[in-house]
């Protein structure tokens, strides 16, 4: 089965018919709304954010319809699709033979993994060519920015120019030997340096008999690992950390959710920032789940009082499902805002 | 100081490349002059250096707002400060403080619509315009393939500064081109600098085919048994990544497609590797070959008929640049000339989008018809590409300054306008058409257009003159590639740890 297949499946099985096909869509061309990120932290698809930009409403309506045909799903309401049986055993036994790769997190690394990607192979082409002193080439990334940091980077950082490379060979090297599960193949054959330009993204999935697809999973999930690891061991990768040191650690809040956030620590209440902002109170309601999900220890107790929280949690337990109006019909006493803060909290069903 | 002298000063040059020398020497014994000269002889030094020699400001009008760019960055790259780009990349606070001190720059580039503004108008006439510059001139003449209508109305501009001492550059020009160029901007008298277009070690070949599948059997052909490096032209972005699919698939030469299609990243790392040898053929369209310096390339073939005559020479110029034979073959099958027709007519808005646009601006502009360029969502609802955009602002652009000028009026104008841009595009295809069913030699007939003396025994000269294909094919065929089933380690360590050890 393709790639972009099982992809797909995948999302439609966590989805559980309770969201649209166009969630998917969102999800994987990265979009950063509320509602996307909201539901990609519910149905537990957070990793895949932002990981196949270049997928086209066509080619996802195309891939239903032949779900459908191979009686994979069935219809769940308008453009909401259940996944049968058939399916789930289909999409098992590919993931068995091509499971994801498991360090990828598109939602944890988005912000910065085509940042990391354009300096570090911008380094490595500026390494090699002074290895063999050669001054003039073109650079490969066309980034301004880019080009500023690493100026900047190696002239602030006491590198010796000349170990440079045997320092950055060696900390590759140790990276890749702690990893498992990863052909370091698909990320160095994309690398430039001196006389050796690198391969595009077609051209290593082709030279590594990988889907293009698949491969292009896998150089994310390559990204984010090294990010991941090197961050968590500095002192150990001296060199890969200092590349990412100055990006700092993303904050998967939406720019007017951040805002929200700054109030709630003042201490408002949502009426009180829907004025103070002159958005509507469902805005600021969105805001407060979305924090809900991404800020660890996020307290929601002022917004709803723990005795309902507890009913919640107890039905969405009991009824195994994620959706709003058949968690509403057994508690009358809680509105949806509140329903929806208590599954963001709490992630929904417990395990 | 003699001219050598001053380039080795200012560029730290020796030598002058093919032509610079003969238009800075006719600048500077103060005769205008029209300067043909093919891309990549380094336009810019021929009014750089005139700029130091003479007082005064050199004023270069520039069609392109990236190109302008380029030439401003490569300019202070070698040190020259005193440059400035006048376009609407520059914020109102950074116009408003160049234009107060304007008399500082020595080089001021300015793209045609500036010229518009009474403003800038009014500071630059405090200056004295040393030299006038237009690159691109062949945007001129509504004959040549890039009629810019912003340009009609240089030769007015020149007088407004009083006639300055001008240089018109371009690539091409055939003869009604330039004619056209002399007579639009008003020059008298204007001196003629030109390297013959014609490239006697490139040999001109057509190959008629009975059908689509025909042709690309032949293209298959071809391309296995021809010497590389080579390039394949295609009006058509995704047959070119069909056939470079097909051609690795078959195990045809180390072979991309490059096309604006694709990310930036890739275009650089694909022009990169031809450049190195990695790749020796490319699927390309148009938009490969600027900035392109590949001496050894051996052939260029084109796979659809090409829009015109000018640009089918500006990409076969790309082959043979180390002087040695090369070819330049083109096929053509049945009916291949409906495509580059149709593609004409894509470009031009239709008549329903024109239409569509002027009730818009009739029912929406409450007066205010230069609203419609900061309405982002206009070129959307109405379904224009960019080009057809681009084409509807030039227009208007021009039609607005026009006093007591009413919708309905602009409306016919429009029409009007577009029609004969049609027109052209069409008489260029037909033009090419008949070169490629011409029964004479083909060079002769493109010296002919471009007005330059006919020449004789060139030898391969064309098709028709007789060439023999077998001088152009490979003959170590028998040299497999060599499959490189080269470990990640060794290529990390070949590029980080290599170098050192030498
Ligand atoms: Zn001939």
């Amino acid at each position: 089965m393709p790639y972009i297949e099982i992809i797909i499946l995948y999302c439609l099985k966590q989805l559980n018919g309770e969201r649209t096909i166009y969630s998917i869509y969102h999800l994987l061309k990265g979009k950063k709304s509320s509602q996307t990120i909201q539901d990609a932290h519910l149905y537990k698809l957070t990793h895949f954010f932002r990981c196949f930009e270049s997928i086209s409403r066509e080619v996802l309506e195309t891939k239903i319809q032949k779900f459908l045909g191979n009686h994979w799903i069935v219809p769940n309401g308008d453009q909401q699709f259940l996944v049968t049986s058939v399916g789930e055993q289909v999409l098992t036994a590919s993931l068995e033979k091509q499971p994801f790769p498991k360090h990828l997190d598109g939602w944890k690394y988005h912000s910065e993994s085509l940042l990391f990607w354009e300096r570090f192979s911008l380094l490595v082409q500026v390494i090699s060519n002074f290895n063999f002193k050669e001054a003039h080439y073109i650079p490969i990334q066309k980034n301004k920015q880019v080009h500023r940091w690493l100026k900047l980077f190696l002239k602030e950082n006491s590198w010796q120019k000349n170990s440079l490379g045997k320092i950055l060979h060696s900390e590759l090297m140790d990276c890749f030997e702690s990893a498992q599960n990863i052909n370091p193949a698909v990320f160095i054959f994309r690398l430039t340096g001196y006389c050796q330009i690198g391969l595009t993204p077609l051209q290593v999935a082709e030279k590594l008999k990988i889907e293009t697809t698949k491969y292009y999973i896998e150089f994310q999930n390559i990204i984010h690992f090294l990010i991941q690891h090197v961050r968590a061991n500095p002192i150990q990768y001296k060199l890969l950390s200092s590349i990412i040191l100055d990006i700092k650690e993303s904050n998967p809040l939406t720019h007017s959710s951040k805002i929200t956030y700054e109030y709630v620590r003042k201490g408002l209440s949502i009426q009180e920032i829907a004025k103070t902002r002159g958005l509507k109170t469902s805005t600021i309601e969105d805001h407060i789940v979305e924090i809900a999900l991404n800020i660890d220890g996020f307290s929601i107790d002022s917004f709803i009082d723990k005795g309902i929280q507890k009913k919640i949690i107890a039905v969405a337990n009991r009824t195994e499902t994620k959706q709003l109006k058949l968690i509403k019909k057994h508690i009358d006493t809680a509105n949806y805002f509140e329903i929806r803060l208590v599954l963001a909290k709490f992630g929904g069903v417990k395990q | 100081m003699k001219l050598e002298g001053i380039l080795k000063k200012y560029f730290g040059f020796q030598t002058f490349k093919t032509g610079q020398k003969e238009v800075i020497s006719s600048i500077l014994s103060g005769r205008h002059t029209l300067a043909i000269l093919p891309t990549g002889t380094g336009k810019s030094l021929c009014y750089q250096l005139p700029g130091y020699v003479l007082d005064g400001t050199v004023l270069i009008v520039s069609p392109l707002l990236s190109l302008m760019q380029d030439q401003v960055e490569q300019m202070m790259r070698m040190g020259e400060k005193r440059v400035i780009a006048l376009n609407s990349f520059l914020n109102p606070v950074a116009k408003r403080s160049v234009l107060q001190n304007i008399e500082r720059y020595k080089f001021i580039f300015i793209s045609p619509e500036m010229l518009n503004v009474p403003y800038v108008m009014n500071r630059l006439h405090e200056l004295s315009i040393s030299l006038f510059v237009v690159d691109e001139a062949h945007c001129i003449s509504q004959w040549g393939y890039d009629f810019r209508p912003d340009y009609l109305k240089l030769g007015e501009i020149r007088q407004q500064f009083g006639n300055p001492l001008t240089l018109a550059q371009t690539a091409t020009a055939s003869r009604k081109v330039r004619e056209d160029i002399t007579r639009f901007l008003h020059l008298k008298e204007v001196n003629k600098v030109e390297t013959s277009i014609d490239r006697p070690n490139i040999s001109l070949y057509i190959e008629k085919q009975m059908d689509y599948q025909t042709k690309q059997n032949r293209l298959f052909e071809l391309v296995f048994s021809l010497r590389k490096p080579g390039i394949i032209y295609f009006s058509s972005k995704k047959i070119a990544e069909e056939i470079a699919s097909q051609l690795r698939k078959r195990g045809i030469g180390k072979t991309m497609a490059y096309h604006a299609g694709l990310d930036q990243e890739q275009r650089v790392l694909i022009q990169q590797q031809f450049i190195h040898g990695q790749l020796d053929v490319i699927c390309a369209t148009s938009a490969f070959g600027m900035g392109i310096n590949k001496n050894n390339v051996r052939f260029i073939i084109h796979y659809h008929m090409p829009m015109q005559i000018e640009s089918y020479l500006q990409e076969i110029g790309r082959a043979g640049r180390d002087g040695l034979p090369s070819i330049a073959i083109l096929l053509y099958s049945e009916g291949d000339v409906e495509l580059p027709l149709q593609l004409a007519e894509g470009e031009m808005p239709s008549k329903e989008q024109v239409d569509w646009f002027f009730s818009w601006l009739k029912n929406n502009n409450h007066g205010k018809i230069e609203l419609f360029y900061s309405n982002n969502d206009l070129r959307t609802i109405g379904g224009f590409s960019e080009i057809q955009w681009r084409i509807i602002e030039d227009i208007m652009k021009t039609l607005i300054r026009i006093e007591n000028m009413d919708v309905e009026k602009m409306h016919d104008l429009v029409n009007e306008y577009i029609n004969k841009r049609l027109e052209v595009k069409r008489a260029n295809i037909f033009k090419m058409k008949k070169w490629i069913d011409l029964n004479g030699c083909r060079r002769d007939y493109i010296l002919d257009y471009f007005d330059e003396p006919i020449k004789r025994n060139i030898p391969a000269c064309c098709d028709v003159c007789g060439v023999d294909l077998n001088n152009y094919l490979a003959h170590d065929e028998s040299i497999q590639e060599r499959e490189t089933l080269e470990e990640w380690k060794d290529y990390l360590s070949k590029l980080l740890i290599s170098g050192l050890e030498v």
